[in-house]
């Protein structure tokens, strides 16, 4: 038997990689067969009706093809439905601009190596973030309509909300990886809070935010299509309506509005990402 | 005249209206920008009003007083809490399946799209990309209503809302994930002589697979929240029980619910680090 | 008849750039070949077209009466399996064990569904093994490549050609990424191991010295064109020379 260089030899190494292996592939075995009884034992908890798996795809064709269409795209280039379409773009809009306002100061907050204070400010910035981000936008929306009444206003705050849990989010973590050498030198002359926030933290970060930002603009615009479902304003209202009343063709109308809208809105933000570089 | 002479011209003193008149900045380019800032700001500003003002109900919205006593309603009712712990529990299950379904369709979605790999040029490049862009334009809520009637109610349909929803993601990021690999273990398995598949195997799969599962657990992360309203359309889990919660004027269980969507959101985040720590 | 044959090959890269400008060469028997040549004279290009890694624009290469130029993609799989080829950046799977890297030298011949549950044949791994020890990492074998050394990354890159029991070894400047001395150890396993198991290497360097230290014949290359073909002990100085071109020359 050849002895290696470092005095194993094969059939120890063999004997030491069979039992590794083997033992490897008991664990994976054993933990894929936890996992098939798991979803086994799922499906039948939650009595999931699999047996209606299989004409699934056709049922789905059936309706696609012979109720959805042709979609009525007259009926969403019309009147209210229209103007709904502005209203989702307009919310969008609005609610990327405010949340973005609000969402500097929170995500100053929210960074533990720049917050103002660890014990107030801090607390409160990523408590802002966490919570925002803990509750579904349709959630919120739901809340807001509530207490705000039916219309965009409570869509606009779900997305200034949305926006602050999404862009808030990246732009504190964005916050946190900067070089502390300039907001080291601005504080040693003696610079307030806001001064050293202004000239050593913004600079370092403006150009991720940048990103950060028309990246949010993506994620926003898709939720706002979808507020209205819950009374929020915006296109959404008129989805609920056309499937409660089986308006499938009207229904497929607006869904590839909404479609056509997000992809415009992904091509402008490209478009708005390249010209920033 | 030069910049330099200009400057000197200028003197030190030579503040104009609009700024310094410094050759660095021409007045031009600051006029220009305090312009759009101002057109920009005023359009805000026309929308705003707009939107708070006009398209509010005011009347029944009544003032900040009877909004913040609106708001107050929903302060949760903890005794309400056990009752919903099923449905919660439902929820994530929703979410951990329809994460795992979307992965396993994720992974030749991917291959697909990504232009290095892709098995059959421009046509499967496009299919693969075409799918991912309709994943991500479509809202869960969307799928689910299809789903829901083919399927029926219940938490299946719910499952594969959001296993189709996750697909664009997924699938997105781990096709740029593979236009991105060390081409040289792929040349090397190739230069072996190895089939198609193994070289995807081999070479391919291992070096994107640290990003795919991190993206795994981030969508598993998100499809929480997601499972979360998709009962309102019939999609199985809490939704359906905070919308009729909603609409009985439960406030406070309805808040309740909110606090165990929370409570099951951070959970979710928790299990997300643990994993996340363990597998990497 | 000659092992490798190469006839007439040349290779025009979409951008204009020509590589090859009409390559003739054989190999017979199990000897060390260095193709020495300076960065750019096309030397990795010429290695590549052999076992079709580049796509060669002319010319003809035939592998023990395969014509492997005209394989078809399938073919052309079944071709490789016979050609181990080492690389000057090892190439290995980072995030696979050595022993798995050298195992992917048998990919070829591995059933779809062993590949996919890398359970590779006994007698497979069997022979890893035994080329891991050859090449003196076999107590490296359960550690992730990329936790190696450039050396031992080399060495695994060998085990794992080797693994295919090929006619013929093509090695690019396998050196070139090690410093001087691991590199001279390198060189000395790959040229015993080769020559252990009977198979000619046919190896681009640009280095002068690793080229007459461990070949019998050194082909030398230029502007990708061959500018001598002889014996290593037969190569002098004017010969040498012709490698460089007239700038480098001044």
């Amino acid at each position: 038997m050849a002895v290696g260089e470092h005095g194993i030899t094969v059939d120890d190494a063999r004997r030491d990689y069979r039992r590794f292996v083997n033992l490897g592939r008991l664990i994976k075995f054993i933990a894929l067969l936890l996992f098939c009884i798991f979803a086994v034992w799922t499906a039948w908890y939650m009595n999931m009706p699999l047996e209606r798996l299989s004409g699934m795809f056709g049922r789905i064709g059936t309706m696609v093809f012979n109720r959805m269409m042709p979609p009525d795209l007259d009926y969403a280039m019309t009147g209210n439905v229209f103007y709904s379409i502005l209203e989702t773009i307009e919310m969008s809009f609005l609610g990327t601009v405010y949340g973005v306002l609000l969402a500097v100061p929170v995500a100053w907050f929210g960074a533990w190596n720049v917050t103002p204070s660890r014990t107030i400010c801090y607390p409160l910035g990523r408590a802002a973030l966490v919570l925002s981000r803990a509750i579904p936008p349709i959630i919120w929306a739901m809340i807001l309509v509530v207490i705000l009444g039916f219309g965009p206003m409570a869509g606009t705050i779900t997305l200034v909300l949305l926006t602050l849990s999404f862009a808030g989010k990246l732009m504190s973590e964005q916050v946190e990886a900067i070089d502390m050498g300039p907001v080291e030198a601005i504080r040693a002359t003696g610079a307030g809070e806001i001064k050293t926030f202004v000239y050593a933290v913004l600079p370092q970060v403006k150009a991720a935010w940048i990103g950060i930002i028309i990246y949010n603009w993506d994620s926003s615009f898709r939720a706002s299509t979808i507020l209205g479902f819950v009374g929020a304003g915006g296109l959404g209202l008129y989805l609920r309506s056309t499937t409660q009343l089986l308006d499938y063709e009207r229904a497929m109308g607006i869904i590839l509005v909404v479609i056509a809208l997000v992809i415009a809105s992904e091509i402008l933000s490209h478009f708005a990402r390249r010209r920033i570089r | 005249m030069s910049g330099i002479e200009a400057a000197d011209a200028s003197g030190i003193n030579g503040a104009g209206l609009i700024g310094d008149a410094n050759p660095l900045r021409p007045r031009n380019t600051i006029l220009k920008r305090y312009c759009l800032i101002a057109g920009f700001a005023s359009v805000v500003l026309v929308l705003t009003a707009h939107v708070f003002v006009f398209q509010t109900d005011w009347a029944r919205t009544g003032g900040l007083g009877q909004m913040l006593k609106t708001a107050a309603w929903f302060l949760p009712n903890l005794g309400y809490f056990p009752s919903i712990l099923l449905a919660l529990f439902e929820t994530f299950l929703i979410a951990l399946f329809g994460t795992l379904i979307g992965m396993v369709i994720a992974i030749p979605v991917a291959v697909l799209a990504a232009r290095n790999v892709t098995p059959a040029g421009l046509a499967s490049y496009w299919a693969g990309r075409v799918t991912i862009v309709l994943s991500r334009s479509v809202h869960e809520l969307i799928f689910a209503l299809i789903f829901v009637s083919a399927l029926g109610l219940g938490p299946l349909p719910g499952m594969l809302a959001l296993a189709v929803r996750s697909v664009g993601f997924l699938a997105k990021t781990t096709a740029e994930a593979i236009e991105n690999i060390d081409i040289g273990p792929v040349e090397a398995i190739e230069a072996t002589g190895a089939r198609r598949i193994a070289v995807l195997l081999f070479a391919v799969m291992p070096q994107v697979f640290p990003i795919f599962v991190g993206n795994v657990i981030f969508q598993f992360d998100i499809n929480i929240r997601r499972a979360a309203i998709l009962g309102m359309v019939g999609g199985g889990g809490i939704g359906l029980i905070f919308a009729e919660q909603i609409m009985s004027l439960a406030y406070d269980r309805a808040g309740t619910v909110v606090l165990g969507v929370v409570a099951m959101v951070l959970l979710g985040e928790y299990i997300s680090i643990r994993i996340r720590s363990w597998l990497l | 008849m000659a092992l490798l044959e190469v006839v007439g090959l040349k290779k025009t890269y979409p951008t204009g750039e020509t590589a090859l400008r009409g390559i003739d060469l054989t190999v017979n028997g199990a000897e060390v070949i260095a193709v020495l040549g300076l960065s750019g004279s096309g030397k990795s290009t010429l290695l590549r077209c052999i076992n079709r890694l580049v796509e060669p624009s002319e010319g003809l290469v035939v592998l023990d009466g395969v014509r492997v130029s005209e394989l078809d993609r399938r073919g052309l799989q079944r071709a490789r399996r016979h050609m181990g080829m080492i690389f000057q950046e090892y190439n290995l799977v980072d995030r696979l064990t050595v022993l798995e890297n050298v195992l992917s030298g048998c990919l070829g011949v591995a059933s779809t569904w062993r590949a996919v549950t890398r359970a590779f044949r006994k007698d497979d791994i069997e022979r890893a093994m035994e080329l891991c020890s050859r090449v003196g990492i076999l107590d490296q074998i359960r550690k992730r490549a990329d936790q190696l050394s450039g050396g031992q990354r080399q060495r695994v890159g060998i085990a794992r050609a080797l693994m295919q029991q090929p006619k013929i070894l093509l090695v690019d400047e396998p050196t070139s990424s090690l410093d001087p001395k691991i590199g001279a150890e390198v060189m000395e396993l790959m040229c015993a191991v080769a020559d252990e198991h009977n198979v000619p290497i046919l190896v681009s360097v640009h280095d002068l010295d690793v080229a007459t230290g461990y070949s019998k014949r050194i082909v030398g290359l230029r502007e990708g064109r061959i500018v001598f073909d002889a014996e290593t002990r037969e190569v002098d100085r004017s010969m040498l020379q012709s490698i460089y071109t007239d700038q480098d020359a001044a």
